[in-house]
């Protein structure tokens, strides 16, 4: 992996289960994941620099849908 | 320079899409994550000019396109527009008055009227849907009348009162696939084919989306069924009989990310423009 793309990679920790996920740039806040570990699904709350910072995702509720 | 304002809750690849359609057409968008908003009449300041309103969440939805309204700021989807899409009793009611083809259905409130009800439609099976819901959640195929007892029982006792309305509908039997057809201003722009072994086709439950080719039928039914709901972005459900097509559902924040690819068309652009032509115009 060059240098370019290591700069270009956004780096956070699952916080269900420790899991490192990467992430291209152009994330947006309030955008979901997927940790590739244990499949948790994670919500971007703020990107500090080229780290992440997540949470899990909240829960469907009734009401959510088109 | 005007600005665009999308109000969200989670970021879905809908909501990606769009943003990304904007910084490419040098659209000045906003991001407005509604769940941070104080809609307080007497402070707020709203510094765009059109909403596009993609919550998640229906009731945080509504309650920001009546308060956006009330500021004088037109939005899209209109309140009017989304109160016909997000009750499934309240769109048939609509579609029937059109005269608009659509499966018999029927509001009951108790088991005895729902055997009435099933009877006049024909008799069993029938769908059993709450009328507040999507991703084809808590749908059920009721197949006889132990069935339908167990389950009014169990909403009766279990759910919160909208479930307490059984909303009732003629079971269709579909060729193992629907039509999902979008809708701007009145135009349907593509159409896919959910196909499915499932008598449940959303997508969300696992239904393959295929291009779908629009025929006049297809495009006439849509612009009849923007007419009667009120115009704007719709996402309309299709079932294909005998008789022709019928309108099963509308949606009014719909969901395109698996639709873009099979259909070729760019519906986030499509998004975009009508937005846009909107904002030219000065109104919504």
């Amino acid at each position: 992996m060059s240098m370019n793309q290591l700069a270009m990679e956004i780096r956070g920790d699952c916080p269900v289960c420790a899991g490192s996920i990467v992430a291209a740039e152009g994330l947006e806040e309030s955008e979901i994941l997927t940790c590739p570990e244990c499949q948790s699904k994670l919500v971007v709350d703020s990107q500090q620099g080229q780290s992440l910072i997540l949470s899990e995702a909240p829960l469907i509720e009734e009401d959510w849908g088109e | 320079m005007s600005t665009l304002a999308i109000f969200h809750s989670t970021i879905r690849a809908e909501e990606k899409l769009l943003v990304q359609a904007a910084r490419r057409r040098n659209v000045q968008v906003k991001l407005v994550d509604i769940r941070e908003e104080i809609f307080d009449p007497f402070s707020y300041r709203p510094d765009f000019d059109l909403a596009l309103e993609r919550s998640v969440s229906t009731v945080k939805g509504d309650y920001a396109a009546a308060f956006l309204e009330k500021m004088g700021r037109p939005v899209v989807n209109s309140l009017h527009v989304a109160r016909n899409c997000e009750d499934k009793f309240q769109t048939s009611l609509i579609l029937a008055a059109a005269g608009i083809p659509c499966p018999r259905f029927a509001l009951v409130f108790s088991p005895l009227q729902a055997l009435e009800a099933i009877k006049a439609m024909g008799g069993f099976p029938v769908v059993l849907k709450p009328p507040l819901g999507s991703w084809g959640r808590l749908l059920a195929k009721v197949n006889d009348r132990d069935a339908l007892e167990a389950l009014l029982e169990h909403k009766g006792v279990l759910g919160s009162p909208p479930h307490k309305a059984f909303y009732l509908q003629e079971f269709v039997k579909k060729p193992g696939r629907d039509i999902r057809a979008f809708i701007v201003d009145g135009r349907a722009i593509c159409a896919i084919y959910r196909e499915s072994p499932h008598w449940i086709t959303n997508t969300a439950r696992g239904g393959a989306a295929r291009l779908c080719p629009l025929t006049d039928e297809i495009r006439t039914l849509c612009q009849r069924v923007s007419e009667a709901i009120g115009g704007g972005l719709l996402a309309v459900d299709l079932f294909e009989t005998g008789q022709g097509l019928q309108v099963n559902e509308v949606n009014h924040t719909m969901e395109f990310r698996n639709s873009e690819e099979p259909t070729g068309v760019s519906i986030s652009e499509a998004i975009l423009d009508y937005c846009l032509t909107l904002m030219k115009d000065g109104h919504s």
